[in-house]
């Protein structure tokens, strides 16, 4: 005799509970803000006891440094002096103030800072079709694979149907406690050619969750009008115009249960704390920082970036990408990391002194600061150059002194929220052509960056065909840690 | 032609279910669902009522049901204690299995009350193991080809099977020839790779999923031994399910239902799958339903359990009824039959409709939902000081507003959205003149079976002949196939490009055999610059499949082409736009329905499939049939749900609907459009937007497409690109981006200030408190102040520093209402 049993539930296929953690769209409806950001912070939260893994959680901020061309990895990171002079380049390697790590000579002032970063010298992958730079740029910052590659290695323009980037994923699923911007990128689009700002936005997440563009030089003024108070509205008028609202409102209640299944309040809230803290405004002010201060980071597009990217950090906001200014294809006289001609001059006197000071005064400073605790840095590009000199891998022609495109191993630099500093992890062959330990897929980077903010990089969402997507295939880098 | 159709039953199921449910995904995380007694019963029955195990791996589950003393059956399976005469064997997972040839019985007691079940053993040998119908099931179990594991576009770790099972042969072959023998052992099967994965044996990235000396192990075991013999092609997968109860209603939390799942086989043979198949609750808050098919009610609601195996579906209703005493059907007019198929649901699931909106109420959302712009103030009180009684002012509105020309423009930028009306598809003048094409179908209200006609069949040059647009944008058969099959049947055939539909019947040949009445579409250059041509070409590429490179011959997905003889694009619209296609007029006008109600009675209106129920059947057969019975009258249908007392329903809800979100009770606030609000923005401060390229007084709904720049403000607000023949490329969500804008942003900004504007109007005529007051609520909210707001807002205006500047506060406050922000 017995009774009929029932097996406890699993959730192995088809419809997990996570599938249906939608929690932006229509599915909101009906939650207010608070209830959305305590499912948010569960969504991230259950994770963590079943996987206590080392940095989870760690981080308050991202900081994306995307060298946007490829910067070539043996002139900057991963030096090969004993390498053939085709590939080794016209630079020496130098001491780090790291025993046994050596950087190339065009990096001396983050040579000073080696003991803060590890560096991943074993970043690889092999792409779908031609390697062109947006199918790699869509798949560092997306994590999604294209599937759509054209012949010539191009993507199709952004769409509303991308995959969502990293600054959309986080600013859903981690958005920031104060009134502050979630996701900044600046100070200009990813791009190559006529195809702008692929990736760079929240695609079938919905707008909402793009991050918000300042696409303007930071080295030069720059106008942020939508963040300011317009001249004809003082703050005491935004606040009798606030009462004036609210009034008007608790004459309906009915509409104002509406206005609650929308959070529609919350958002005014917030958004009243924005404009009138001026909190965002002030983030992105540099003339609050030092002259010597801003000198430091350097007086040029990038290193102004930079600097606003620890600012608007500092401020609250999760994740801020800078995209390196300059895309022009070969131009010697561009500051381009795309070196198929003239890989050596440039570099040394143009490229990475820029580099340099920026990435070296940003790990510094945050260090002082004790940002770098609770603040992931990263620097690194969609692929890095080849090994060999003045070889076509990509399609393209290339002078004998110029580097193509290589995905095939190239380095990162990643550095806070509890990676070790003063490391490197995974290796490059003797020619920095291949990964001889630890590959690393540019995915595992990004599930890192989820990892490190407290967020499953498998947390399911439903794509605009209400398919269930994972927010990046890749598995956590927990070595660095 | 004669068409025919055969689609089973399976699209039309009669269910009722929630797909979005605000609170899934939160309920059950922390809530303890209240664990039941057993509930007093006077009378037991067994399903099935005897059972007949062929063999010695025929096991069979039974549902034990008793009926309580209101009358009712309820599943009382949990409770059931059986016991089984000598000849058979009850395992521990409650399956009845054969020991012994011959006649037996069970005997099932709950709460002393006692019934008996025949058995009869035929046989107790173990026939063969059958690929197909054995280890496939197993795999699909074990979860071993689900999307995250081996059945992934790509595969994982290097082993790669179809999406959950739909290609046996496929699977059959990986298996056997990936690396010939690493995966068998046939000699030691225990050493075979495909045993020591799955239990973990040697390391194995998904874990354990197949438990060693369990059944599954055995299974495997058994084949392996056997030779490891593919039967595919031999031997047919199941041809339907049947699950056991069709529909059930669990009257309060923590109540079971056990599902029975039979799978039946085109030998006439069956076999209990209830281990097997694969369950899922489409709302799992309102009920959770378990791997073996037993189902919880969680909490009051409406859920469709989907049961799949092996590439057969069944959707089974469950209601939850929860406490509703002291609930009373309170007699509720009856406008037309939309009402009583509304009300009948309703008076099943016990909830009261809301009440009828007011006219104030009324004139509003009735402009935005037929014009998109709300009514001027003008228009507001002509409407309100109209003395006929409401009910016939009403309907006299509805009438009159389907004739005017912001209907037109309306429906022509709804359409130019679907139809991805876009000067990157068209060229500019291709836009232009697609879109006047468009005006001119909606303004002659042409049958909608002949507007998908026309668009389907179009040929020549788009610059004569518009409608040829359609092929200027779905330039691939393969973009065809999946705009037309979604925008005309509802369904989503892009899924099953590269596997069949995981929740559906569609497969990925069906997704070919539409492509092939495609692929003779083709496009050439015409004589004028930008001019592209289409024509049917004989000599193109036939379409491949794309696995088997086999051609593909064009087919339709259901139903059937009689007359083979004509051109191939006509011979699809003929059966596309037929009044007998049972999916073409049901997802045309759940679609317009949509567009009135906030949501489908399928929702998405663009996801048709048997998972995805509609929440009202009947009204959604009535509807089809009204309209196909009127010739496809699109406005005849959009007049006949607005002059619906359900359409008519306040937003206000009650005790008994305010939790209800499908079933149409109340009505529903909607955030207005990016172009509605833009347009509506214009009309309340009488500031012209601003746009590039097109004449000074065009309004956003008049925009040829999304390339026309403003200040911004129509991407914010979701504007769709037009790239996507899905509704969901337009957002309507609410965000702190667009909260700052409205608070801070230029468009309203500039647009209170405007000096040509509305308020500077006002002031300049010197109007007093009272009428500007009044005049700017008419314009925002379509209604007169009450009596406390004309107090509030007459005090504001005495205290601001001018009156100019005190009636710019109160434009900017009403704009930033949700009385404003919302169509309620």
């Amino acid at each position: 005799m017995l009774s009929l049993p029932q097996a406890p539930g699993r959730l192995c296929d088809g419809f997990s509970r996570r599938e249906f953690l939608r929690v932006g769209g229509a599915a909101m409806l009906g939650m207010s803000l608070p209830q959305v950001l305590s499912l948010q912070a569960r969504a991230s939260t259950t994770v963590d006891a079943a996987k206590p893994l080392n940095g989870w959680g760690k981080a308050d901020s991202v900081i994306l440094l995307f060298l946007q061309g490829g910067p070539s990895h043996i002139d900057i990171w991963d030096p090969k002096p004993d390498a053939p002079s085709n590939i080794r380049g016209e630079f020496n390697p130098i001491p780090t103030n790291v025993p046994g790590i050596q950087l190339s000579e065009t990096m001396p002032k983050l040579a000073q800072q080696m003991d803060k970063a590890c560096l991943i010298r074993s970043v690889s992958y092999t792409p779908a079709g031609l390697f062109n730079h947006t199918a790699a740029m869509y798949q560092m910052v997306t994590g999604d694979t294209p599937d759509k590659v054209a012949p010539s290695g191009q993507l199709d323009p952004p769409s509303p149907i991308d995959h969502p980037n990293a600054a959309a994923h986080i600013s859903k699923f981690r958005p920031p406690e104060e009134p502050m911007l979630a996701a900044v990128q600046l100070p200009r689009p990813m791009q190559e050619s006529g195809i702008i700002g692929k990736g760079g936005n929240a695609g079938y997440l919905g707008r909402a969750y793009d991050p918000y563009f300042l696409f303007q030089d930071p080295n030069k003024d720059i106008n942020l009008d939508d963040l300011s108070l317009r001249p004809e509205v003082p703050p005491m008028r935004l606040q009798r115009r606030k009462t004036l609202l609210e009034t008007i409102n608790a004459n309906m209640p009915e509409i104002d249960k509406v206005a609650d299944s929308f959070a529609l309040n919350e958002y005014y809230e917030k958004a009243y704390d924005l404009i009138l803290s001026q909190k965002a405004r002030n983030a992105f002010d540099l003339s609050q920082e030092t002259n010597e201060m801003r000198d430091k980071y350097g007086r040029h597009t990038f290193g102004q970036s930079v600097l606003m990217a620890r600012r608007l950090v500092e401020a609250g906001t999760r994740f801020v990408q800078v995209n390196w200014p300059s895309v022009a294809n070969g131009n010697p006289n561009e500051t381009a990391w795309d070196t198929h001609a003239a890989n050596f001059g440039p570099l040394k006197n143009l490229h990475c002194p820029k580099l340099d000071s920026a990435v070296s005064s940003l790990l510094e400073d945050l260090d002082q600061r004790g940002m770098l605790e609770n603040t992931l840095v990263l620097a690194i590009g969609e692929f890095g150059r080849s090994p060999r000199m003045g070889i076509s891998t990509s399609g393209n022609g290339n002078a004998p002194d110029g580097r193509d495109h290589w995905p095939y191993c190239y380095t990162g630099l990643i550095a806070g929220a509890g990676v070790q500093g003063g490391q490197v992890y995974g290796k490059s062959d003797a020619t920095g052509s291949t990964p001889l330990e630890n590959p690393v897929d540019p995915r595992d980077i990004l599930a890192t960056v989820y990892h490190t903010l407290g967020i499953d990089p498998h947390t399911i969402v439903m794509n605009h065909l209400d398919q269930p997507r994972e927010l990046v295939k890749g598995e956590v880098i927990t070595g660095i840690f | 032609m004669k068409l025919s159709y055969n689609l089973g039953t399976t699209l039309l199921i009669i269910l009722s279910f929630c797909l979005i449910n605000p609170n899934l995904g939160i309920s059950q995380m922390e809530e303890n669902v209240p664990s039941v007694d057993v509930p007093e019963i006077t009378a037991l029955k067994v399903h099935p009522e005897s059972l007949t195990l062929e063999h010695a791996r025929d096991g069979r589950r039974i549902m034990v049901s008793g009926q309580t003393k209101d009358g009712k059956w309820v599943d009382v399976s949990t409770w059931a204690e059986v016991t089984a005469a000598p000849g058979i064997k009850i395992h521990e997972d409650g399956y009845i299995f054969p020991e012994e040839v011959g006649s037996s019985s069970i005997t099932i007691s709950v709460n002393n009350i006692t019934t008996e079940l025949p058995v009869t053993v035929k046989s107790i040998d173990a026939p063969p193991v059958s690929f197909v119908r054995d280890v496939m099931p197993v795999l699909s179990h074990a979860g071993c080809n689900n999307g995250t594991c081996h059945g992934g576009a790509k595969g994982k770790n290097g082993f790669k099977l179809s999406l959950r099972g739909y290609d046996p042969d496929f699977d059959y072959e990986l298996l056997i020839e990936d690396i010939t023998g690493r995966r068998f052992n046939r000699a030691f099967p225990e050493q075979s790779l495909m045993l020591l994965k799955p239990t973990s044996e040697v390391p194995h990235k998904g874990g354990q999923v197949i438990k060693p000396d369990s059944r599954d192990y055995k299974l495997i075991h058994q084949w392996i031994s056997e030779g490891v013999v593919s039967d595919v092609g031999k031997i047919q997968r199941v041809e339907r399910l049947e699950v056991f109860p069709e529909s059930a209603e669990l009257s309060m939390p923590g109540y079971k239902q056990q599902m029975l799942v039979i799978a039946h086989y085109a030998d006439g043979s069956t076999r209990d799958v209830t281990r097997e198949a694969k369950f899922t609750s489409s709302s799992i808050d309102v009920a959770k339903v378990t791997d073996d098919g037993v189902v919880t009610a969680e909490r009051r609601g409406e859920t469709a359990i989907l049961t799949r195996y092996e590439g057969a579906y069944s959707t089974n209703g469950i209601i939850v009824m929860g406490d509703r005493s002291g609930f009373e059907w309170a007699e509720t007019q009856v406008y037309n039959y939309i009402d009583t198929h509304v009300h009948n649901k309703l008076k099943r699931l016990k909830i009261l409709p809301a009440e009828l909106c007011t006219d104030e109420e009324f004139v509003r959302r009735i402009y935005f939902d037929m014009t998109g712009l709300p009514p001027t103030p003008e228009q507001v009180r002509n409407f309100l000081m109209d003395t006929t009684a409401s009910k016939e002012k009403r309907e006299k509105l509805i009438d009159s507003l389907v004739e005017t020309t912001e209907y037109v423009d309306h429906w022509t930028h709804k359409w130019g959205d679907l139809l991805q009306s876009n000067r990157k598809f068209l060229g500019e003048r291709g836009m232009w003149l697609f879109q006047q094409w468009l005006q001119d179908e909606i303004a002659e209200n042409r049958p909608y079976n002949e507007f998908v006609y026309d668009l389907i069949t179009a040929t020549g040059s788009a610059y004569s002949n518009p409608a040829a647009s359609y092929f200027r944008v779905s330039r691939e058969y393969t973009a065809a196939v999946e705009n037309t099959t979604q925008l005309f049947l509802g369904v989503r055939f892009s899924c099953n490009k590269c596997h069949d539909h995981p929740f559906e019947v569609w497969t990925q040949n069906q997704y070919y055999e539409v492509g092939a009445f495609f692929s003779d579409v083709q496009l050439k250059n015409g004589r004028l610059p930008g001019e592209e041509v289409v024509y049917t070409s004989y000599n193109s590429t036939p379409v491949k499949h794309p696995r088997t490179l086999a051609v593909v011959d064009a087919s339709v997905p259901f139903g059937e082409i009689k007359d083979e003889s004509k051109d191939k694009r006509t011979s699809f619209a003929e059966w596309l736009t037929s009044a007998e296609n049972p999916m073409f007029a049901k997802a045309g006008v759940n679609r317009i329905w949509s567009y009135f109600m906030g949501r489908g009675i399928i929702e998405p209106v663009d996801d048709i499939r048997t998972s995805n129920p509609p929440s009202n059947p009947e009204l959604l057969d009535a509807l089809t049939k009204d309209f196909v019975e009127n010739g496809f009258d699109i406005r005849h249908i959009m007049k006949t749900i607005a002059k619906s007392r359900t359409y008519q329903q306040s937003i206000k809800t009650n005790k008994w609907n305010k939790s209800d979100s499908i079933n149409f009770s109340h009505a529903t606030a909607r955030r207005l459009t990016a172009e509605q609000l833009l347009d509506a923005i214009g009309v309340a401060t009488g500031s012209q937007p601003k746009f590039q390229g097109v004449p000074k007084s065009f309004r956003a709904v008049q925009l040829p497409d999304s390339q026309v720049k403003d200040d911004g403000f129509l991407k914010l607000f979701g504007r769709p690109e037009r790239e996507s023949s899905c509704e969901c490329e337009r957002t309507t969500e609410v965000s702190l981006a667009h909260a700052m804008n409205l608070i801070n942003g230029p468009t309203v900004a500039d647009a209170i200030i405007d000096p040509n504007g509305r308020i500077a109007q006002l002031i300049k005529e010197e109007k007093d408190d009272r009428t500007l007051v009044e005049e700017l609520y008419l314009a925002t909210f379509a209604r007169l102040p009450e009596k406390t707001e004309y107090a509030t807002a007459v005090e504001f205006l005495g205290k601001a520093e001018s009156k100019e500047e005190g009636a710019q506060d109160l434009m900017w406050a009403l704009l930033n209402s949700p009385a404003f922000l919302f169509n309620r």
